[in-house]
């Protein structure tokens, strides 16, 4: 099996790439559609299935990522340590990921608690970020998550959320209303 | 659960925050969290509260909040014939607390998938490498066949060059040469101004002099491409430029 050229010259761009680079500039980078670029991505992430590699989505971002099961190699080989987070920190992380775009306010509601502590922790180690302004009283900032977030939790894109059950027993994805 | 080494938010006796309390009393009781009345567990909710005794005061609200909102549900249920005291309690509601704590579980238990996930430590990485730096374009194979050969011939010649010595030239001389020389040509080349074999300090002192006279507005200095010969030109005096 060989790769379409469009596939070679897309998986060529993004391992340059120092960042996730979208969908329509590697169209105008490449000179395809968005179409094919869009088939070619998919024809990667087939392509890496079983190797060191894997292809890793933030919305129409992309970047080619090592596979999560070959991160004890690449972290021996980079000295990296592992991202360690207090519960409190990923209860909050878990709202946003799951929740995003999300205010402090809506943040603070669910925990229960002040949140301006682990906010500003998840901020410092870019596994949040200020997506904008709500056009709401006060126009207060909302959250979501990163790409190092994801590269962080071996996801390969937010669609790969583990799926937790609610207290019902459903998928919990929007098992409860919020109010 | 993995603490870092200094966990940035309180968490008194194991508890993340009142509704972690609360939702450890009913699991603690084994109780069905979408059938108790959540009003039975005030008196041991506040028991509770009450041994938190370190807890720093703008955190305890958070806590009397909801114990004063089981107070509240408590009371209701012994006395039915207790009217709310607006449309607006419907905020007071067990069904309100009731959600709020069955999407805190929902959120803990997200919470701890994601710690699971990092525990395993099974993460993925981007390359990571320095930015790329192109050399500029258009290089040309005679231009390096040719510098290459003016160093040799300059190598040559400092081996019969006797010493220079020091301070021969001032920046203030240079700058009034270039200056009287700009005054009677309007454009003249860098490589003109340092002549055919220039010293290292005679090339130091003229090209100080020309930033000097570059400051004062006296010439412009323009260079077409890269490398290419720069051009230092008279710079036409507007009266609103004067120093």
């Amino acid at each position: 099996m060989t790769r379409s050229v469009t596939a070679a010259a897309v998986e060529a761009v993004l391992f340059v790439a120092e960042k996730p680079v979208s969908r329509s500039e590697l169209a105008k980078t490449i000179g395809a559609g968005s179409k094919a670029i869009g088939e070619a991505l998919a024809e990667l992430e087939e392509w890496y299935r079983g190797t060191g590699l894997r292809l890793q989505h933030e919305g129409d971002d992309w970047q080619i990522v090592t596979a999560p099961e070959m991160a004890p190699h690449v972290a021996t080989y980079l000295g990296a340590d592992r991202l360690r987070l207090s519960s409190a920190a990923l209860e909050t992380l878990a709202v946003v990921a799951y929740r995003q775009p999300v205010t402090r306010a809506e943040v603070e509601s669910i925990r229960g608690v002040n949140c301006d502590q682990t906010i500003y922790t998840l901020m410092s180690r870019r596994l949040i970020e200020e997506l904008g302004r709500r056009e709401a009283p006060g126009s207060p900032f909302e959250y979501g998550t990163t790409w190092e977030f994801l590269e962080c939790f071996g996801l390969t894109s937010l669609d790969a959320l583990p799926t937790v059950l609610s207290p019902e027993g459903v998928r919990s994805d929007d098992a409860v209303a919020s109010q | 659960m993995p603490v870092g080494p200094r966990p940035p938010e309180v968490s008194v006796a194991g508890f993340a925050g009142p509704l972690d309390l609360l939702l450890e009393l009913v699991e603690e009781k084994k109780l069905d969290i979408f059938t108790v009345r959540l009003g039975e567990l005030a008196d041991e909710y506040l028991a509770r509260v009450r041994a938190l005794a370190a807890l720093p005061a703008d955190e305890v609200s958070a806590f009397l909040y909801i114990a004063s909102r089981l107070v509240l549900l408590k009371a209701r249920s012994l006395l039915p014939s207790l009217v709310p005291l607006s449309d607006d309690d419907e905020l007071d509601t067990e069904e309100e607390l009731r959600l709020r704590l069955i999407e805190y579980a929902t959120t803990k238990g997200r919470a701890e998938a994601l710690g699971d996930r990092l525990r395993a430590g099974d993460r993925a990485f981007h390359r990571e490498g320095g930015t790329v730096e192109l050399p500029p374009k258009g290089g040309n194979p005679d231009a390096l066949a040719a510098a290459w050969l003016k160093v040799l011939t300059l190598t040559k010649r400092t081996d019969e060059e006797v010493e220079v010595p020091g301070e021969r030239y001032s920046v203030e001389q240079r700058t009034a040469e270039i200056e009287a020389l700009i005054a009677e040509q309007p454009a003249v080349t860098f490589g003109t101004l340092l002549g055919d074999q220039p010293t290292l300090g005679y090339a130091i002192v003229t090209f100080i002099a020309l930033l000097d006279l570059y400051r004062r507005l006296v010439i412009d200095i323009t260079q077409d491409e890269l490398f290419g010969e720069i051009r230092i030109v008279r710079k036409i005096r507007r009266m609103e430029e004067l120093p």
